[in-house]
This record gives C-alpha cells, structure tokens and sequence, in this order.
C-alpha cells in the first residue's frame, strides 16, 4: 500500500538560503537525509586562469570579487603572497593599518554571516541591527579607499595612500558603540529557545572529521582544534597584537555562533590596539617600475574570516605575470564538509548547516 | 523544576521584545525632529547620497587653466586596467608640443572603478570624479569618449563636498 521509496530533490541553485547558487543534491527517506551531494561551479569566472594572463600588480582586483563580504582578506592575503616573491619589506604603519582594516573586514563578514544565517533559521530582528553595523564599517572602507565591497585596498609593498583625515574618529566611535551591539544580538539569540532548538545539536561535524576534510577557522574551532594562522603563523602585525583565539568542543551550529561572536570581540580589542600603537612612518616600501621574479614559488596563507586563504604563486623568469596561481579557498574546502553534516539530519536542518559553514559562492566556484 | 518554570515563563522573549522596543521607542520619540541621531536610514532619491573625498566614480578627462586636455598619451593608463576599457589614438594638435589623444574611449559598463588607472597616471590628467549614479538605460550610454552623442568625458560632474572630518 506505501511504497517505501527515496526521493530526490534539489535544494537550489536559486534558493535564497543557499547565499548563492548552489545546488544540493539530496535524496530524502521521509523526512530524513540519506544522501546529500553539493554541486557548484555556477558562478565560475576563472579568476586563476585571468590573473595568470594580468600583471602581478592588477590581478589584485580579482581577489576583491571572489569573496565579496571579505575583499579586505582576500586583498592582504594576495599583497603578502606578492610580498614573499618578490621579497619586498613592508614598513610598519602600513602594517598596522592593514592589520586594522583586516579586522574590520572580518567584523564585517561575521555581522553578514550572522545577519543570515539568524534570517535563514527565522530570527528576522538580528539581520536588521548586523547590516546596521556593517554599514559603519562599510562606511570606513569607503572613506579609506573609495569603494565599499570591491576594496582593492592594498598595494603589493605596502598602502596607496595614508589613512584619511578624522579616520581614528570613526574608528572610536565605532569601537565605544560596537560591545553593546554585540550584546543585543547575543540578548536576542543566546537565551532564545526556538534559536536553541534549531542549533544545539544541529550538523555536528568532529574534530577528527573535521581534520581529515581540512576544515579551517570557526568551523575547525568550535570543534575544540585551536588553530588560527594569525598565532600559528602570524603575518602582517599580528605577532604583535594580543588576543586569544576562543574555541568551543560541541562541534555544533550553536558552538560556532558563539565562537564567532567571541572572535568579534577578539577582532575589536586588535583594533583597539591597532589604534593605540600605530606608528608614524612611510606607507609604502620602494618598489623597482616593473616587478619581474625569478622563478620561484610561494605558498602564503593568512586567516580569512572564513578560514585559511592560501595564494599559490609561480613566478616565470622574465615575466611580469604569475606563470600559475591557485586559491586555496576556504569556502570551497568547508563545504566539503556538508554532507558529513547533513546526512541522517533532517531536511529542515540543512539550511542550518549551510549557514553555519558560512560560504560565499563567489569564493567556492572563483 | 526550574526548567518548567522556565519553559513556562518566557523570559528569552521578553528580552528579546524588551530590545526592539527600546529601539522603537528610541525612533519613535525622535522622529520628526531635526538631526535625529537614531536614524540610520537615509531617503536616498530625496536626500542626496553623501559620498567620501575618496570615492570612485566615474572616469573623467582633466583639462590645464588654459582649456588643454592635460593627458599626453603615454597610454600608462591603457596598459594598466585589468579590464582593458580605454582606448586611446595618438594624435598631433596645432600648437602643442606634446602629443594629443584624438580619441579616448571609455567603456563604462566593463570598468570595475579600481582606480589604477589615475594611480598610472604620471601627468594627473584624469581622475574617479564622485558621481554616484552611474546607470542608463541603454548600453549606448555607457561608451564614453571626448566628442559624440552625451559623450562628453569633461563634462563637469558633483564633487563630493563631504568628509570624515567634519562628520
Ligand atoms: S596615463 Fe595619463 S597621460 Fe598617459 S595616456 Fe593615460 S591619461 Fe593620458
Ligand atoms: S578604474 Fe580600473 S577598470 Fe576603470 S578604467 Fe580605470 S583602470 Fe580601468
């Protein structure tokens, strides 16, 4: 009489909790996921392939468009890999006001992260008062380079120019009103039961899983792993900077939240000290007219928001442009992880595990 | 116990109602007056955009104090955008020592506004002016060039007179 059968759906490519265009491939038992398969490649644009046919110098535009929410990161990763090639010394302002300005961003990402994912599980309040505070900073963007999302904040060898005029003032006043934000969201989320109910529990993903796959940042240390490139392998002027990295041991969507939420916390005592220790010095290191590397290779990865961004650069004898570039994107490695943690959920759980991965799309397909 | 009674108090939505209502309140008292400080919406098409000194706008055409088009063709600028938008055609003018670009197109609708273009730029001959709206109906509308239909590189554009300073 019932036919005990699987059905096969999709979830996307144009489903608005899916932060993109991704499609998952799941087959349902009832109400249950036996068996989930995400497909991407929908946004592909071959950022590797152009920025091997660009100079070094303009292929820092393309980094700004695959992970949109944090271009600042992306920005400082790929100034840095050039940095190593080309062994050029960045002098200490510039330093520390990319170390600033890499904060910021990641608050930025962590508020849009936040703003979604609590929309996508249905507390609708929280994404109205996180775009509140991510607009300021988009704000300090635009007053520091000209451009709110698509950044191109750096240049290979330091900044293009100083920080502007009545900068520290924004930054203060952010920084005053920025911990009593963080506490309203965590007032409306932390004790709220339906938020408990959806994410306690919810897409588990261990430190041994989560290890093997590659996982990298919130992810990896909600699981109890505290590896952060920013202590493990600091750049820019982050071996300077005091700050703990918070981890959690549940391994579930609820542990991520507050990992997430303490890191903001960490991200807005750096930019404190960032502000207090700034030094006075040149912005930008003396650089030859055309920047030519021998052959040569580096690997250099720094700490997104999201998780470990690696640039892979080969250089050719005599060439102004990369001979091979490669992302490491941490987007793309993390989503790896969702059939682990959707299979044998429920399908109404998904969406939460989606979210809390956080993933841009931009970054996963490049 | 102590979790029926907190299942059956609702504690957590009262704090979470006791905050947008503060927020409401905040709004609600203040609306209407000048300078509200709470608002954080702006009536855009009313109220003018207010745009940073840094702001990257459109692609414009510089001209000296005598009316000469200031760029003399070292085509820096061309060989530097990733996405290849400009075009230009060197020329002779009368009177001008200098090289004179016959042509300068501008492609709008592929420029990414990086702004590496006016950092090649050795002479300061061109610049992002602070044009904040940027759309058009056609696709027409977005080559720009020194002469033709609405094509006008120089044309006088708003300058953006805001900054963080006086904030
Ligand atoms: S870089 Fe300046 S001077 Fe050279 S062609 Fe471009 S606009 Fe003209
Ligand atoms: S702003 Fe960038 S993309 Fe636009 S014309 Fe200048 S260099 Fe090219």
């Amino acid at each position: 009489m019932f036919k005990n059968e699987e059905m096969e759906i999709n979830l996307g490519p144009q489903h608005p909790s899916t932060h993109g265009v991704l499609r998952v491939k799941l087959r349902l038992d009832g109400e249950t996921i036996t068996h989930c398969r995400p497909m991407i490649g929908y946004l592909h644009r071959g950022v590797e392939k152009i920025c091997e046919n660009q100079t070094f110098f303009q292929g820092q535009v393309w980094t700004d468009r695959m992970d949109y929410c944090s271009a600042v990161a992306n920005n400082l990763g790929w100034a840095e890999a050039n940095e190593k090639l080309f062994g050029i010394t960045v002098p200490r302002r510039a330093q520390y006001i990319r170390t600033m300005l890499n904060e910021f961003n990641r608050l930025a990402s962590h508020l849009i992260w936040l703003a979604t994912h609590a929309l996508d599980i249905g507390a609708m309040t929280v994404f109205l008062y996180a775009f509140r505070e991510r607009e300021d900073i988009l704000d300090m963007n635009e007053a520091f380079c000209g451009s709110r999302l698509t950044t191109t904040a750096f240049r290979i060898g330091g900044l293009r120019e100083d920080l502007p005029p009545g900068f520290e003032k924004l930054v203060k006043k952010f920084l005053a009103k920025f911990p009593s934000c963080l506490e309203e969201y965590e007032n409306l989320l932390n004790e709220n039961r339906i938020w408990k109910k959806r994410t306690i529990g919810v897409a588990k993903l261990s430190a041994e899983d989560a290890i093997a796959l590659g996982i990298t940042g919130p992810v990896l240390r909600a699981a109890g792993v505290p590896y952060d490139i920013r202590k493990a392998f600091p750049y820019a002027a982050y071996a300077e900077m005091n700050f703990d990295v918070p981890t959690r041991t549940e391994a579930d969507t609820y542990a991520r939240y507050l990992v997430r939420m303490d890191e903001m916390r960490q991200s807005a005592r750096i930019i404190q000290q960032c502000m207090d220790g700034m030094p006075e010095g040149p912005v930008m290191a003396k650089l030859p007219k055309i920047l030519k590397a021998e052959v040569n290779e580096v690997y250099h990865a720094t700490e997104a928001p999201k998780g470990e961004i690696g640039y892979y650069l080969v250089g050719e004898k005599g060439s102004g442009n990369p001979y091979r570039f490669h992302v490491r994107a941490p987007g793309f490695i993390n989503l790896q992880a969702l059939p682990k943690m959707a299979e044998g959920g429920l399908i109404a759980d998904i969406v939460a595990a989606i979210g809390t991965l956080d993933i841009v799309l931009g970054e996963i397909d490049r | 116990m102590n979790k029926i009674l907190r299942t059956l108090i609702p504690f957590d939505i009262a704090k979470g109602l006791s905050i947008t209502g503060k927020h409401f309140a905040k709004v609600f008292f203040t609306a209407n007056r000048r300078k509200v400080p709470f608002h954080i919406t702006s009536e855009y098409p009313e109220v003018p955009a207010k745009v940073q000194p840094r702001y990257r706008g459109r692609l414009t055409l510089l001209k000296d104090e005598q009316g000469e088009i200031k760029c003399v063709c070292c085509l820096a600028c061309e060989k530097i955008c990733p996405t290849q938008v400009i075009t230009i055609e060197k020329g002779k003018k009368e009177g001008r020592k200098m090289p004179f670009p016959v042509r300068y197109d501008f492609e709008m609708e592929r420029c990414i506004f990086c702004e590496f273009c006016v950092e090649s730029c050795g002479f300061d001959s061109i610049i992002l002016n602070h044009q904040f709206e940027l759309a058009a109906y056609n696709r027409e509308d977005f080559s720009i060039g020194m002469e033709g239909l609405g094509q006008n590189m120089y044309e006088p554009t708003p300058v953006g007179k805001f900054s963080v300073a006086d904030d």
